[in-house]
């Protein structure tokens, strides 16, 4: 076992007890999604009372459409969601990838209509105060990072993206939605450095160091074709939780139509981060088959169709 | 320049609060009692530089402020984001551009380290055995780019995207002919012919991705407005004409000071009229960019002369 930055132990997955996740039907980002996410917070019996939680959503870049990033709506009634459950505090955090004016892309996204005043809630990621941490796996070269202070800190951060594929990784969910806090005023905007590093491993590692406690996917519109910006907005109706950041996205893959171990990234991650086996992985809420909806994929990713 | 509140609230308002925020090593964090960073000093110094408002306080910030930018260059010539990285990145093109409108000679060796640096960092991505490599890849069908066309990246070896490029220029205009590589004039020529390369269609920048996948992205304040202050020796281009177009007709949507201070700049600078009546004054004490200090000190410049602080004379004057 490896102790990592944010003293979580790093176990194989073969060591690890079977992963829950909990998808749930969410037809419209108008509904009250704050009991729902807080009734689920509950089953997972998170400890969240006293404690201080980060939410990561996925937000790239300006969106006037809102279909590119974590809708607003999703992000505040987590928030709700987790100080009804007694966390002392509930920041809201995110490095833009393709942006560096986060003032222009939270205006675009609505943030503040969504959240209130944003000055003591939203961390810009890409210009916190960083931390040197070595990373505990190798699978890219990078060796170390730098990351914000506020990630390294909090007792608790929830991964959540938006369901959506992406044209270099095949899916970007919970596990690739950690770029974002990878810090732009060290890397850059994009954050060039990772995708030199291979994206595939950059993804585990960056993820083996601060490894997301919780994943909420909002998958109520998420995004099929040339993803994560160019692509076309695909209801699904879910939001997907869970744990295991692994199992959550091999939920997410299943539920796109994709196999999770044809994903590069995934299937490593399967072996060090979390599960992607269905044997592992304990369904609750709607069933996959009940959900699933095929998402459309370039050409290139067609491979990551299951078997017939 | 602005005349009116705008301009008088930089005077006021601006200098105090960017001195205010200064931390005893001498540097400026990205927030209040953040911890010093090389961009948000540079930006800082810039700032405090076109003011013009140069007094005992202002006077003593700089120099504590230059003292730190001195202190944080890697033995290779280079400045990294934090303190503490000991490899540098593009921060080193605005390290050379601050610290040339000191006008002092102490500084010469420093800029010149740094701008070796710069000139030696070629970025991967154009090698001849990258392309040669990508020529015989499908992904390479997906992008339109001209591959002989070289800038500079985020990060030492890898590849070009349009802001570290357009500062990399800023960087190396205006310097003493003693200081600039013998490769100057040859990566500017370059650089230049990228910044063209990746335009967005019908004018703008993003950061550096015209083209994804065969759908054409659509260009962003922030990029389009560093390239045009870098191609600003270009006016007549018809890349130039398109972007500012381009930027005059999205100033009226801007939501974000930080934008709207970098437009006002780019305008001012090709001697462009603001369209619309957006005002920076309106981004004031409530809103978020007096707690994030770069954005206060574009703020700050975008209501100073820009086309004199842009110059090589920024701030001769008071060294003379």
């Amino acid at each position: 076992m490896i102790k990592t930055k944010r003293n979580r132990e790093l176990t194989p997955s073969f060591q690890r007890p079977n992963s829950r996740v909990a998808i749930r039907r969410a037809v419209s980002y108008q509904q009250e999604l704050g009991a729902l996410i807080q009734e689920t917070l509950l089953d997972f019996k998170l400890p969240v009372k006293g404690k201080t939680v980060l939410l990561k959503p996925n937000l790239v870049g300006q969106d006037p459409l809102g279909v590119v990033n974590t809708h607003p709506a999703v992000i505040a009634a987590a928030r709700e969601a987790f100080l009804r459950l007694g966390a002392s505090r509930v920041l809201v955090g995110d490095g833009p990838a393709m942006d560096r004016d986060t003032e222009a892309v939270l205006e675009s996204v609505r943030l503040r209509e969504s959240l209130g005043p944003l000055a003591n809630v939203f961390v810009d990621l890409n210009i916190d105060d960083v931390e040197r941490v070595s990373l505990p796996t190798y699978a890219s070269r990078l060796k170390e990072l730098y990351f914000p202070k506020t990630v390294l800190g909090v007792d608790l951060v929830v991964s959540m993206p938006k369901l959506k594929t992406h044209h270099w990784a095949g899916v970007t969910l919970s596990l690739k939605n950690m770029f974002g806090v990878v810090p732009g005023s060290c890397y850059g905007w994009p954050k060039n450095v990772l995708h030199w590093a291979g994206i595939d491993r950059a993804i585990l590692d960056i993820n083996a160091a601060v490894r997301p406690d919780f994943a909420i996917v909002d998958g109520i519109v998420g995004m099929e074709g040339n993803g994560p910006i160019q692509g076309t907005p695909k209801a699904c109706g879910v939001l997907i939780f869970g744990d295991d950041p692994v199992a959550v996205d091999a939920t997410c893959c299943r539920t796109m139509g994709l196999a999770p171990e044809k994903v590069k990234y995934l299937a490593n991650a399967g072996t060090m981060l979390g599960h992607i086996k269905v044997h592992n992985i304990q369904q609750v809420g709607e069933a996959i088959a009940a959900v699933r909806s095929p998402f459309a994929v370039l050409r290139e990713f067609e491979h990551l169709r299951p078997a017939a | 320049m602005e005349d009116g509140p705008d301009k008088s609230r930089a005077e006021n308002f601006g200098a105090p609060l960017l001195v205010g925020t200064q931390n005893s090593d001498g540097g400026w964090g990205f927030h209040p009692s953040a911890g010093s960073r090389v961009e948000p000093t540079c930006w800082v110094l810039k700032a405090l530089t076109a003011l013009e408002s140069r007094n005992g306080l202002t006077g003593q910030a700089v120099d504590r402020g230059l003292n730190f930018l001195m202190a944080a260059q890697l033995p290779d010539g280079s400045w990294p984001s934090t303190p503490e990285m000991k490899t540098g990145c593009w921060v080193t093109s605005l390290a050379c551009w601050v610290l040339r409108d000191a006008h002092s000679e102490k500084y010469q060796i420093a800029i010149g380290n740094g701008l070796r640096w710069i000139c030696r960092d070629w970025p991967k991505d154009s090698s001849p055995w990258r392309r040669r490599l990508r020529s015989f890849s499908r992904k390479n069908q997906h992008f339109k780019f001209a591959d002989g066309a070289r800038g500079w990246g985020w990060t030492p070896r890898t590849s070009s995207w349009v802001e570290p490029t357009a500062l990399a220029l800023l960087a190396l205009e205006g310097q003493q002919d003693s200081v600039l590589p013998s490769s100057a004039q040859k990566r500017r020529k370059l650089g230049e012919a990228l910044l063209y390369d990746r335009m967005c269609v019908g004018g703008g920048w993003n950061c550096g991705n015209p083209w994804v996948y065969g759908v054409p992205d659509d260009p962003l304040v922030v990029p389009t407005s560093w390239a045009l202050l870098a191609l600003r020796a270009h006016p007549e281009q018809r890349e130039s004409l398109d972007s500012l177009a381009w930027l005059e007709r999205s100033f009226g949507d801007i939501k974000a000071p930080g934008s709207l201070a970098l437009a006002t700049i780019c305008l001012e600078s090709y001697g462009r009229e603001r369209p619309g009546n957006a005002s920076l004054s309106e981004y004031d004490v409530e809103n978020e960019s007096t707690r994030n200090t770069q954005v206060a000190a574009w703020r700050a410049l975008a209501v100073s002369d820009t086309r004199r602080w842009l110059s090589a004379r920024a701030g001769a004057e008071v060294h003379d």
